[in-house]
C-alpha cells in the first residue's frame, strides 16, 4: 500500500520515471547560494523605494507633509495617492457571490488608513539607506477614527471600514442541506463549542520585492517579483495600466516560498511599476520583515460555534455552523475577501456522512492587514472544528475515536458523495486513510503506553485529524467564490529546438516545491526522453499565452495535465518525422530515453539527429511532410470539477503538567494524492506542511492590542517552529489514482497544514482529558494552558 | 530595516576605545559582537553617530585561572565559553548555560561583555555573573574599577556603567568544594529568550546545604537573587516542604512583568517551577560528588 521506500527506482528510472524519488534539480543552486531571486537581479541605474506606512490603524489623513523628505540626500521623489491614481486604473476584486461588496484596491492609503503597515507615500532614493532616512522625514497628519479591530464589534457597524460599502460586512453566505433544526431538536446526543483559531501569517523565508523596469524605447514593462501568479499578474497590470500583454511581462524568478501569501496583487507591486514609468529608471522595493509581518496577507482568524448531533450508535445526524471571519481591511485581488472564511463553511463536514448540514459565514472587515489564501484557506479551521467536535462526540459516547471515525467517514462504495454544502468527493481513501496511519502509529500499542503514563502521572495525548480537500480544480468551480476568473486551466508547451534540445514552458510558477523536477519527470514519461533532457521554464507570463499560477494545489494536476497533452502530441510528431527518416511504419516506431528507433531492428536516431534533420538539412524530409510537421507543441489541459485528496493525521503529544509546554513526540500522516510523481517531493511537502500546522497549532499568532496596533512585528514576537519543535514526521502515501484527473494525479501541497492544528489540538484535548477543560483555541500556548488549568490565579 | 549613516572607527587597545568614546561621548556606541546592538540599529531604536569597534582589542578571550577566580576576558565569544575546558571543570553550570543562549551562529559572534552591557533581563548570562558573584573589570578615561555582578544591573538595558566606560574583563571567584549545580528555563522555542530562568548552586557538607544560591532571569527588570529563599533553604537537606517554602518566597519576591508571550501570573509560577527543578538538580548533584570546583 504505501509507496514511501520504493526500493532501487532511482536506479532503474525507467520505466516509471513517474513515480521515481528522483533528486530535486533545483537543490543545487538554492542550496549553495546560486539561486537568483529578485533582490539578486541587477538592473543599471536601479533606484530603490522605501514605503512610509501608517503607523494607526484607522485614521483619516488630514495631510502628508513631504517637503523635507523630497529635499533629503539622494531622493529622486516621495509620491502619494493622487501620483500613483493618475497612471493607476482603479481595480476591485469583484465575484458574483450574492451578498457581497466589492471595495477599491488602495495603492498608495486614499484620504484614510485601515490599518497598520498600510502604504501612505512611497519615498524613492539611489538607495534603500537614503529612501527610509527620507521617509522618517515624510510627516503624515491623522486625525483618528474609532478603533475597529474587533470583528464582533465590527458587525454592529457603529465605525465603517468602508464607508462606500455601507457596512463591514463584506460577504455573507449559507450552505444548507435538511432539516436541521428538527434533527438538532430531536438528536439524543449534541456536542458544541465556541471555537477560535488566531490569525496567522504565512511567513515565508523571502520578503516580497518587486524591480519594475520600463524600456521607454519600446514602452514595454517587466516587472520581476516575488510571486506564484505572474500570469495573473500580467493580466492585472495589463488592466491597470492599459497595456497590451506583449508589451507587459511578469517573470517569478527564484522565489523563496509563498504559502498563498505571494498569490494575490500588492500595493507594492503596482506603485513600483507606476513609478518605473514616471522616472524611466528601474525601481526595486524589497521588503524586509517588519514589512512582512505588518503588509503581506495574513490567514485565518476565525471564531466558529458549531454543533454536532448524533445518536447513541454515534452515527452524525446534523452539524450546524456559524462563522465570523475577520478579513482585515481590504478584500484581496483577485481573490475576495470571501475566500478564507467561505471556505470554512463549504469544507466543514469534512470526510463524514452527514445528511443535515447548515453553515452560515459572515466576513467583516477590520483594521487589520487584510487576510488572503494560505496553505489549506479555510480548511485548517474547518478541520480543526469539525476534528474537536468529533473527539467530543467520542468522549460522550465513551466510544474510540478512531472508532468513531471509522463509523462516520465515508465508505468507498458511497463514492461519489455529495457533501452537505455540495461538495462532491469523486473516490479516495478516506476509510483507507484512517486504517492506515492507525496502523503505521501502532495506535492500539501507543493506547497501553499511555494509559501507563497516565498512571505515573504523565500528560500524554494523541489526536487524530482525518479532512478531505478538493485539488486540482478545474473550470466548473472558481477557487474563489463566485470569482470571475478562470482558474481552472492551465497551459504548456513542449519544443524540440535545432539542438534535439527539450524545453517546456509553463505559466505555473515553482516557489519551493520542485515543479521543475516534477513537471520534467511528467514530460520525460510521456515523450521518451530522460529526465534530464527536459528543461522547463516556469514563472513567466511570456511563457505561455495563459496561465495564473500555482496555488490552490493545481500545478501537478493542471500543469501537470498540459504536460501529458501536449507531451503526447508532440511525440506523435517526433513518430512520424522518425518514421519518414527511418523509413519505418509509424506504428513500429519506438522512443526511449531520447533514442528513436525501429521496434526489433538496430535502425535508430537521437533526437539531436532527428532535430538536425527536421531543422537543417531539409532534404531528409519531403517538404511536404515538413510542412505538415511540428516539433512544437501546446496543449491546455482543464479537469472540469477537480478530484478529492484526503489524509489523517495522527499526533502524540506530552504535556508538561508544570510549565504547560507542549511537545509533539510522534506524528503520523497517511496521504491519498493520487498517483505520485515523485515520493521524495511529496514527502518534503507533507513534512513542511506539518511543520506549519504545528506552528499554528502551538506557536504563530499574529497579536494586535485593541486599538488595532500590531504587536507582533519581528519574528522575536511572531514565533514560528523551528526544527527543534518538529518531530520526525513519518508519511504514507497510498497508490490511488485519482478518477478525475488526467494521470490519475491529485493535488497535496496543503494538506499537512490542513491536518496538523486539528491533529494537535485533539492530542492536547487527550492529554487534559481528566480535566474540566475545553480545547478550542488556537495556538494552544503555554500562557493559554496555564489559564485554563489554573482558573484559580 | 537600514540604520542611519554612522561613523565607523576601530580601536586597538582600552586605552584608544575609551579615548574614542570619550572624545564623541553620547553621540558614539562601542561594538563588539554586534548581536544586539545591530538589529536595534536597523530597526532604528538606537542611532549613534560612532561606532567605536573594540574587536581588535588584545587579548580577545583570554579565559584563566588565576588567583581564586577564573578570569574571562570581555571580548570572549559565547561559545568560547561554552567549550572552554577550565569553564567546564569549574563552572560547568557556565557552561551549560551557555548552551542555552540563542543559536551557534550567534553564540559564535556573541560577546559575554556585550551581553553584561547590553543588560537583557531575560538574558542567561547576567543571571549567570550575579549567581556566581562575577566581579566585572571596566575602563574608561578616568581609570578602571571593578562592579560587583549583584550591582551591575540597575534595570532593563540599563547598568552601572558610566559614559565612556567599557568592559574589560569578567572574575568568577571560584566555587567552594562540594557544590552542585542546576540552571533550568522555559523558552517557546529553543533558542528564545527564556520565559522565566533559575540558576543555582548548593554546597552540601554531611547531608546539609551550607550555602545555597539561587539567581531569577526573565521575571523582571533585572536578574535576581532570591536571597529570602536561600536563606530559608540554608541549613536543610532540602526536603520538599523546605523547596516548597523557598518556593513560596521566591515567588512572592518577584515582580515580572505581562507580555505578549506570558502573563506576570505565568511568569511567576513559572519562575518557581524552574527554581524547584534547578536546586533539584543541584541537590542532586551535590549528592554525586560532581560538583563544580571540588577538585
Amino acid at each position: 500500500m504505501s509507496k514511501n521506500t520504493p526500493a532501487g527506482m532511482a536506479e532503474a528510472p525507467r520505466p516509471g520515471i513517474v513515480g521515481a524519488r528522483v533528486q530535486r534539480r533545483e537543490d543545487p543552486r538554492l542550496l549553495t547560494g546560486r539561486g537568483s531571486y529578485t533582490d539578486d537581479r541587477k538592473a543599471a541605474g536601479a533606484v530603490h523605494v522605501a514605503f512610509c506606512r501608517s503607523d494607526r490603524a484607522h485614521a483619516r489623513i488630514a495631510g502628508i507633509d513631504i517637503a523635507e523628505a523630497q529635499q533629503a540626500p539622494g531622493v529622486l521623489g516621495v509620491f502619494t495617492a493622487a501620483d500613483i491614481d493618475a497612471v493607476a486604473r482603479p481595480i476591485r476584486a469583484t465575484s458574483n457571490m450574492p451578498d457581497y461588496r466589492a471595495t477599491e484596491f488602495v495603492p498608495l492609503a486614499r484620504g484614510k488608513v485601515r490599518h497598520v503597515g498600510e502604504p501612505v507615500a512611497a519615498v524613492v532614493a539611489e538607495n534603500r539607506y537614503l529612501a527610509e532616512d527620507a521617509a522618517a522625514l515624510v510627516s503624515v497628519d491623522y486625525d483618528p477614527l474609532p478603533d475597529a479591530a474587533d470583528p464582533e464589534a465590527a458587525l454592529e457597524d457603529r465605525v465603517l471600514l468602508h464607508e462606500e460599502a455601507g457596512t463591514n460586512l463584506i460577504a455573507a453566505r449559507e450552505f444548507a442541506r435538511g432539516d436541521v433544526d428538527a434533527v438538532m431538536a430531536d438528536a439524543a446526543l449534541v456536542v458544541e463549542d465556541r471555537f477560535r483559531i488566531r490569525r496567522k501569517t504565512p511567513a515565508a523565508i523571502e520578503n516580497r520585492c518587486y524591480l519594475a523596469e520600463f524600456d521607454a524605447g519600446r514602452q514595454a514593462l517587466t516587472l520581476h517579483g516575488t510571486t506564484q501568479v505572474p500570469g495573473l499578474l500580467r493580466d492585472a497590470l495589463a488592466e491597470i495600466f492599459d497595456l497590451p500583454g506583449h508589451r507587459l511581462r511578469v517573470v517569478a524568478p527564484d522565489v523563496g516560498g509563498g504559502f498563498g501569501a505571494k498569490a494575490s496583487l500588492y500595493p507594492e507591486e503596482v506603485v513600483v511599476c507606476a513609478l518605473a514609468m514616471r522616472l524611466g529608471r528601474p525601481v526595486k522595493w524589497t521588503g524586509d520583515r517588519m514589512e512582512d509581518l505588518t503588509a503581506t496577507s495574513q490567514a485565518f482568524d476565525e471564531i466558529v460555534r458549531a454543533k454536532l448531533a448524533f445518536d447513541a450508535d454515534g452515527r452524525f445526524l446534523a452539524l450546524e455552523a456559524d462563522v465570523i471571519g475577520d478579513i482585515g481591511a481590504y478584500s484581496i485581488y483577485p481573490w475576495t475577501a470571501s475566500l478564507e472564511p467561505v471556505q470554512v463553511v463549504s469544507f466543514l463536514p469534512g470526510p463524514y456522512r452527514i445528511a443535515n448540514y447548515r453553515g452560515r459565514v459572515r466576513a467583516v472587515a477590520t483594521s487589520k492587514a487584510p487576510t488572503g489564501p494560505y496553505r489549506g484557506v479555510g480548511r485548517p479551521v474547518s478541520t480543526f472544528v469539525m476534528e474537536r467536535l468529533v473527539d467530543m462526540a467520542a468522549r460522550r459516547l465513551d466510544m474510540d475515536p478512531a472508532e468513531l471515525r471509522v463509523r462516520n467517514l465515508v465508505r468507498d462504495e458511497e463514492f461519489p458523495y455529495k457533501s452537505g454544502s455540495g461538495i462532491v468527493w469523486d473516490r479516495a481513501g478516506f476509510q483507507d486513510c484512517l486504517r492506515v496511519t492507525l496502523d503505521r502509529f501502532g495506535y492500539a500499542e501507543r493506547r497501553a503506553e499511555q494509559a501507563a503514563a497516565r498512571e505515573r502521572g504523565r500528560l500524554v495525548g494523541i489526536g487524530i485529524a482525518s479532512y478531505a480537500e478538493l485539488t486540482g480544480i478545474g473550470s466548473r468551480i472558481s477557487a474563489a467564490p463566485g470569482m470571475p476568473i478562470n482558474t481552472g486551466t492551465e497551459r504548456a508547451t513542449i519544443e524540440i529546438d535545432s539542438t534535439g534540445a527539450v524545453t517546456a514552458a509553463f505559466g505555473i510558477a515553482s516557489h519551493g516545491q520542485g515543479l521543475e523536477t516534477t513537471l520534467a519527470q511528467i514530460v520525460a514519461e510521456e515523450l521518451g526522453v530522460r529526465v534530464e533532457d527536459v528543461g522547463i521554464v516556469h514563472g513567466d507570463s511570456a511563457a505561455v499565452a495563459h496561465s495564473t499560477g500555482t496555488y490552490a494545489s493545481r500545478s501537478t494536476v493542471l500543469a501537470g495535465g498540459a504536460a501529458t497533452l501536449s507531451a503526447r502530441s508532440l511525440r506523435a510528431q517526433v513518430v512520424k518525422a522518425a518514421s519518414h527518416l527511418l523509413e519505418a511504419a509509424e506504428t513500429d516506431i519506438e522512443m526511449r530515453d531520447g533514442v528513436v528507433s525501429v521496434a526489433g531492428t538496430d535502425a535508430s536516431i537521437t533526437l539531436r539527429e532527428l532535430a538536425r534533420a527536421f531543422y537543417t538539412e531539409m532534404r531528409r524530409i519531403p517538404k511536404e511532410a515538413r510542412e505538415s510537421l511540428d516539433l512544437s507543441a501546446s496543449a491546455t489541459y482543464d479537469p472540469f470539477f477537480g478530484t478529492t485528496t484526503a489524509a489523517t493525521h495522527i499526533a502524540e503529544v506530552e504535556i508538561d503538567p508544570q510549565t504547560f509546554g507542549v511537545a509533539v513526540r510522534r506524528y503520523v500522516v497517511a496521504e491519498d494524492c493520487g498517483r505520485i510523481v515523485n515520493p521524495m517531493i511529496v514527502d518534503g511537502q507533507v513534512h513542511g506542511g506539518v511543520a506549519q500546522g504545528i506552528g499554528a497549532a502551538l506557536l504563530e499568532e499574529v497579536v494586535h492590542d485593541d486599538s488595532g496596533q500590531l504587536l507582533t512585528g519581528s519574528f522575536v514576537d511572531y514565533v514560528v517552529p523551528s526544527a527543534a519543535e518538529i518531530p520526525d514526521i513519518d508519511a504514507a502515501h497510498l497508490d490511488t489514482e485519482s478518477p478525475s484527473t488526467l494521470g490519475g494525479y491529485r493535488g497535496m501541497g496543503e494538506g499537512g497544514t490542513i491536518g496538523a492544528p486539528a491533529a494537535v489540538a485533539n492530542a492536547v484535548a487527550d492529554a487534559l482529558s481528566g480535566m474540566d477543560i475545553q480545547i478550542n483555541e488556537l495556538p494552544v500556548t503555554p500562557e493559554r494552558l496555564f489559564r485554563l488549568i489554573r482558573p484559580d490565579l | 530595516m537600514k540604520p542611519p549613516a554612522f561613523k565607523y572607527v576601530a580601536a586597538g587597545s582600552v586605552e584608544e576605545a575609551t579615548a574614542r568614546l570619550a572624545e564623541y561621548g553620547d553621540d558614539a556606541r562601542p561594538i563588539a559582537g554586534g548581536q544586539s546592538l545591530v538589529p536595534m540599529m536597523n530597526f532604528r531604536l538606537v542611532s549613534p553617530a560612532v561606532l567605536v569597534d573594540i574587536r581588535r582589542i588584545a587579548p580577545p578571550d583570554a579565559i584563566e585561572e588565576a588567583d581564586g577566580h577564573v578570569r574571562v576576558g570581555a571580548l570572549t565569544r559565547h561559545r568560547a565559553l561554552e567549550t572552554s575546558p577550565l569553564v567546564r571543570e569549574r563552572f560547568p553550570v557556565l557552561a551549560a548555560a551557555m548552551g542555552h543562549v540563542a543559536h551557534l551562529a550567534i553564540r559564535n559572534r556573541g560577546t559575554i561583555g556585550g551581553s553584561l552591557c547590553h543588560a537583557d533581563p531575560a538574558a542567561e548570562l547576567p543571571a549567570l555573573a550575579v549567581l556566581l558573584d562575577a566581579r566585572i573589570h571596566t575602563a574608561s578615561c578616568s581609570g578602571e574599577r571593578i562592579v560587583e555582578a549583584g550591582s551591575f544591573f540597575e534595570g532593563a538595558l540599563w547598568t552601572a556603567l558610566e559614559d565612556g566606560e567599557i568592559v574589560t574583563r569578567i572574575d568568577f571567584p571560584l566555587l567552594r568544594p562540594g557544590t552542585g549545580w542546576g540552571f533550568r528555563e522555559f523558552a517557546r522555542r529553543h533558542g528564545d529568550f527564556a520565559l522565566a530562568g533559575a540558576a543555582a548552586t548548593v554546597t552540601g557538607s554531611a547531608g546539609r546545604a551550607v550555602e545555597v544560591r539561587i539567581a531569577l532571569f526573565g521575571v523582571g527588570e533585572t536578574p535576581v537573587r532570591a536571597t529570602a529563599a536561600e536563606a530559608l533553604l540554608t541549613g536543610t537537606g532540602l526536603e520538599p516542604d523546605a523547596v516548597a517554602a523557598a518556593v513560596d518566597a521566591l515567588r512572592n519576591a518577584i515582580d515580572p512583568d505581562d507580555d505578549l508571550h506570558a502573563s506576570a501570573e505565568y511568569r511567576r509560577h513559572l519562575a518557581g517551577v524552574m527554581a524547584e527543578r534547578a536546586l533539584g538538580d543541584a541537590w542532586a548533584r551535590v549528592g554525586a560528588g560532581a560538583g563544580g570546583g571540588a577538585a
